[in-house]
């Protein structure tokens, strides 16, 4: 799919990397997981997003990176509008501008570690930009292990493979659901130092969900969630402030 | 999309070995119909005597209804003798002969008879048709008179030796050998007057073939071969007549082969629809579980950025790549296979053994695009569902099984069961092989309902069963059962190929033995005669036999009888429809041996123009008594005749019985097949028969009472049989696989149930409790499935609701089940189980 199909960016000023407006999605049931939530993401920013389980934080993340269609509002990535668009249209759109990081990794054991880094340009029919996947590889520290697979590596080495194949396509922006979930202390700092690395340094833009204040507190700004709506947003605040606040959430 | 293709089937090897072994497996039969099915369209006899004539020219052997395959018209029709002369002063042509075959055997010093052709009806030939054979070497000088003869050099005679012949039917004769004619199995040559007066061929005899010969052969000059077929064509043009040059000639050899040939078409029809349902379902079912075992690499390519289409076409692709590795062998295997089963038919005498299979190409090109088409499609279907999911739930999803069966899967499923049901009732309203062949199809289209709305039907099972658990049950029974319930697709994919093939075997192997057992009454019961005389060596029994039979004291009847083909036109909803069928020939005095159930009218009044007809032709093709029916005979002569009565046992007898004045001149031989004899019951009288036949050469005698070792089941049962064999090994192949990579798919699910504590003795225990489940709802189904349609069978075919069979059959194949079911998750289990678990988690 070519830019073409969406000359809504054609803008002077940048548009943000993501745009939420009165976003609000219902579940069959009457279960309202997202309730009026707005929301901007500017590019070159590192935005973290908290809250106790179910409170919306997994279903914004799904709505704002298009992985879902949200029942009313507005998504914008980069610029484009994906309300309204089809479950194929999504998916082109999401492989061209978005970059995902999983909580269990999801790397497909079947392929190897490169195969696994260039799948979503190979999906795109894109051919891979040898010297970006070189430098990221490198960065990452797994050059030497672009040919095992995915059971051949530590948590932490599967995960950063995970940012990397996440980077490949150089989206827009990238969706972090828990990055640091299923690893131990260390790899988990690792891989948090990428990501905050990545902004820092090459101006991605990425936006965490996560539980865990010490992970939160590595970003720009910090929405705190509640019942599907955002309760606070925090600009830089420290690991113990996150604590308590949602401590405080929980005890309401 | 190829390359990720390959590397995911890389991975996925065990898993894709089921759909190898279903394509391979399939290709193999569809080749094994293909190369059946070209070879009754285009397959050619060898010309044999015809080998050294540049051009035949012959009667049309076939029956062409509007928009339907030729039938085939075996009895030899004749070409005017007159024609031979015209042909011969053709430019270019060097001899043409009318050819003349009848029956000729030579007795030997002890009252046996040597054979001395494949055909003895045909063995007889004038001397002149020698000028036919491709390299004629003969020893001595041409016969003359009415007492010369030339024999095949292989009889062993020598040239002024005395034999005797017995020729169309006379009694034997003595002649002396004038030539040996080196060419096997190439008959009795007389001089060519003899022969015509022999075989009442010459045109002042008055027989119903006077006049005539069987086929002209014509030799060219070297070269002219091309110009000359040219102008006999243009010869002959508007008379119906063939020419033939080439492998073509073939035909003319023997009008027999032709009806051979539509054998091999009909088997290749009722097999090819059987082996595609057969082959779709097996192909799909293991593209299902493999598809399946991928569900969670599928989601995950999802959820980084593949389209559905993409997912689908993913799966195709790499389905095909497996595809296309099992055709190859596979396809190779399909010829093999119908070498063998070529091999079958011509021992069953089912087949000419000098008929070769035509091997081309084209049944592995139409393989080849059937398999491709059906894999794709397969895979498409299978991976439609994961290929559709919302990318979230695809992640979250692809560790368990979709929430609900589809509703309109199980709706489809539903209707084919209840279709099924409604299309059982046929054998109900007709009483005959093509009505019951319906049981069998009914019985695989329950079966494939049965896979479609399975899911459904095992999970409402399996809820209701664990809702009834006492508290108190053994861990590894609930554990079953829950699993019966959470994992009811991968369940009912496993139950419904087993019901398949119980359905398949019995309603098909049933129907056989049912329709068999109904047959088989029919004629038992309507034969009064106890013996039955032929003379099969001989080509037609000799003049006089019946009336020496009847001086046979304690003999109460004697009568002739034979069999012929007849092609009955009629219309069938408007429709003009031809239908061809064995035909048996009866004489008006058949009363006394043979009781076909007559209804209406009476078999009396069997002579002219007339026939009998089975209740079921009568009503279903307008032939009540009195009216006249539009016949095709044997030959191809269109005749009218009247219905002089209408009988009962059709199954036994066949729709059509010919008067014996109808038949005549209709025939290859004028002669009878055999005589039916019924006697007073004593052994004296059976004696005497024994004597009478044993003190002329060539005459058998047979009791008519059916014998049990099987030498008179008619073929197709052999050949039913054989399909269901070799079916049922593909089937149980397909169903193995399918169990083991649907055990071997929980590996992950059997490491994590020990990590929180279950012994690997639990788990086996659990695992044989589903196995246990697994068969037994297996035999639930497919008895259920087989149950209706084989009840109406049997109440349509014997009067009573349960079919006719062997008894073992339901036992072995209860047996064949829970061994099939016990093994392949037997196996697995203790493989998965030797994986340390938490190795199992992680790679599972």
């Amino acid at each position: 799919m070519s830019t073409a199909a969406f000359p809504a960016a054609v803008t002077a000023r940048r548009a943000p990397a993501i745009a939420l407006d009165r976003v609000a999605k219902s579940y069959p049931g009457g279960v309202r997981a997202l309730d009026d939530v707005s929301l901007t993401v500017e590019h070159g920013t590192f935005l973290a997003v908290m809250g106790p389980s179910g409170s919306g934080k997994s279903t914004l993340m799904h709505c704002a990176a298009g992985l879902d269609s949200p029942t009313a509002g507005s998504v914008r990535i980069d610029g484009h509008e994906i309300s309204g668009l089809n479950e194929t249209r999504r998916t082109e759109l999401r492989r061209e501008r978005v970059g995902f990081v999983f909580q269990a990794y999801n790397l497909i054991p079947s392929l190897s570690v490169e195969d696994n880094i260039t799948l979503p340009l190979r999906l795109a029919g894109r051919r891979p930009d040898r010297d970006w996947l070189r430098t990221l590889t490198e960065r990452v520290g797994l050059a030497d292990r672009l040919a095992h697979r995915p059971a051949e590596l530590s948590g932490g080495q599967q995960q950063r493979a995970a940012v990397v194949r996440a980077l490949a396509a150089k989206p827009a922006v990238v969706f972090a659901d828990e990055p640091t979930g299923a690893l131990d202390l260390r790899s988990a700092h690792q891989v948090l130092d990428l990501l905050r690395a990545l902004v820092d340094d090459l101006g991605q833009t990425v936006v965490m969900v996560t539980h865990d204040p010490a992970a939160a507190a590595r970003a720009h700004r910090v929405l705190v969630m509640a019942d599907g709506r955002v309760v606070e947003a925090l600009e830089r605040p420290s690991a113990p402030q996150l604590a308590d606040r949602l401590v405080t959430l929980g005890e309401r | 999309m190829l390359h990720l293709a390959l590397r995911m089937a890389a991975h996925r090897i065990t898993a894709l070995i089921a759909v190898a072994c279903a394509v391979l497996g399939g290709a193999a039969l569809i080749t094994t119909t293909g190369v059946l099915a070209e070879s009754g369209l285009r397959s050619q006899l060898p010309p044999g005597r015809l080998g050294g004539a540049d051009v035949v020219v012959a009667a049309d052997q076939e029956f062409r209804p509007s928009g339907d395959l030729p039938l085939a018209l075996p009895e030899r029709a004749t070409v005017p003798a007159r024609l031979v002369d015209r042909l011969a002063a053709l430019p270019g042509v060097t001899a043409a002969v009318g050819d003349i075959g009848f029956p000729a055997a030579l007795a030997d010093a002890r009252g046996g008879i040597t054979p001395v052709a494949e055909d003895p009806r045909t063995a007889g030939h004038g001397w002149s048709s020698t000028v036919l054979l491709a390299d004629p070497r003969v020893e001595g000088r041409a016969p003359s008179g009415a007492h010369e003869v030339a024999v095949d050099a292989g009889t062993g005679l020598a040239v002024g030796q005395r034999v005797e012949v017995v020729a169309n039917g006379r009694a034997p004769a003595a002649y002396r050998v004038s030539a040996l004619v080196h060419a096997p199995g190439a008959g009795v040559y007389f001089a060519d007057g003899t022969a015509a007066g022999l075989a009442a061929r010459d045109a002042g005899s008055g027989g119903p073939r006077a006049g005539t010969v069987d086929l002209i052969g014509v030799r060219a000059d070297g070269g002219a071969g091309q110009r000359v077929a040219a102008a006999v064509r243009d010869a002959v043009a508007g008379t119906g007549l063939e020419v033939s040059t080439g492998a073509d000639r073939g035909a003319a050899v023997s009008p027999g082969v032709g009806s051979a040939r539509s054998l091999l078409i009909l088997l290749a029809g009722s097999l090819g629809g059987i082996v595609l349902l057969i082959t779709g379902f097996v192909v799909a079912g293991a593209l299902g579980v493999t598809i399946a075992g991928q569900r969670r690499d599928l989601a995950l390519m999802r959820a980084v950025g593949a389209t559905p289409k993409q997912i689908r076409r993913l799966a195709a692709a790499q389905s095909t790549v497996v595809a296309a590795l099992a055709l190859v062998p596979g396809i190779a295997a399909g010829y093999l296979l119908a070498g063998s089963f070529r091999e079958l038919l011509t021992d069953r005498d089912v087949l000419p053994s000098e008929l070769p299979l035509t091997v081309s190409p084209l049944p592995a090109l139409a393989t080849l695009l059937l398999m491709v088409a059906a894999v794709r499609l397969s895979a498409r279907c299978a991976a439609w569902r994961t290929s559709r999911m919302p990318a979230t739930e695809a992640v979250a999803e692809s560790r368990s099984e979709p929430r609900t069966p589809s509703r309109g899967r199980t709706l489809a499923g539903l209707l084919l069961i209840v279709g099924a049901g409604a299309l059982s009732v046929v054998p109900l309203l007709s009483r005959t092989v093509l009505g019951a062949s319906v049981t069998s199809m009914a019985g695989i289209l329950a079966a494939i309902g049965l896979a479609l709305a399975g899911p459904a039907l095992v999970r409402s099972a399996g809820e209701a069963a664990v809702r009834r658990l006492r508290p108190g049950v053994a861990a590894p029974t609930w554990l079953a059962l829950s699993n019966v319930r959470a994992y009811a697709l991968r369940l009912s994919g496993v139950v419904s190929p087993l019901a398949m093939g119980i359905v398949f075997v019995l309603t098909y192997t049933l129907t056989q033995t049912t329709v068999l057992a109904a047959t088989s009454d029919d004629t038992r019961t309507g034969t009064l005669a106890q013996y039955e005389l032929t003379a099969p060596a001989l080509g037609g029994l000799p003049d006089g036999t019946l009336a020496a039979v009847r001086d046979v004291p304690g003999v109460r009847a004697a009568a002739p009888a034979g069999t012929t083909t007849v092609v009955w036109e009629y219309d069938e909803l408007g429709e003009p429809t031809a239908e061809s069928a064995p035909a048996m020939i009866l004489a008006p005095d058949a009363r006394g041996v043979v009781d076909l159930g007559v209804t209406d009218g009476g078999l009396d009044r069997l002579t002219g123009a007339t026939v009998a007809v089975s209740g079921e032709a009568a009503r279903t093709r307008d032939a009540g008594l009195g009216k006249r029916v539009r016949l095709v005979l044997g030959d191809g002569a269109r005749v009218e005749a009247r219905v002089v009565a209408v009988y009962d046992r059709g199954l036994g007898f066949g729709p059509v019985v010919l008067s014996r004045d109808l038949a005549a001149g209709h025939t290859t031989t004028g002669l009878d097949q055999r005589v039916l004899v019924r006697t007073d019951g004593t052994q004296e009288a059976g004696r005497e028969l024994t004597a009478l036949a044993a003190g002329r050469p060539g005459l058998a005698l047979a009791s008519t009472a059916p014998d049990t070792t099987g030498a008179d089941t008619p073929p197709e049962v052999w050949i039913n049989l054989a399909l269901v064999v070799v079916l049922l090994g593909y089937l149980l192949l397909s169903i193995a696989n399918k169990l083991v990579a649907a055990t071997a798919q929980r590996r992950t699910e059997i490491a994590a149930l020990r990590l929180v504590g279950t012994t690997p003795r639990q788990i086996r225990a659990m695992m044989r409790r589903e196995a246990a489940v697994v068969a037994a709802a297996a035999l639930a189904c497919g008895l259920l499935l087989s149950a209706v349609p084989l009840a109406l069978l049997g109440q349509g075919f014997l009067g009573h609701p349960w079919p006719a069979g062997p008894a073992w059959l339901l036992p072995a194949v209860a047996a064949t089940v829970v061994l099939t079911s016990y093994l392949t998750t037997e196996l697995p289990t203790r493989h998965a189980l030797r994986t340390p678990p938490a190795e199992g988690l992680r790679t599972g």
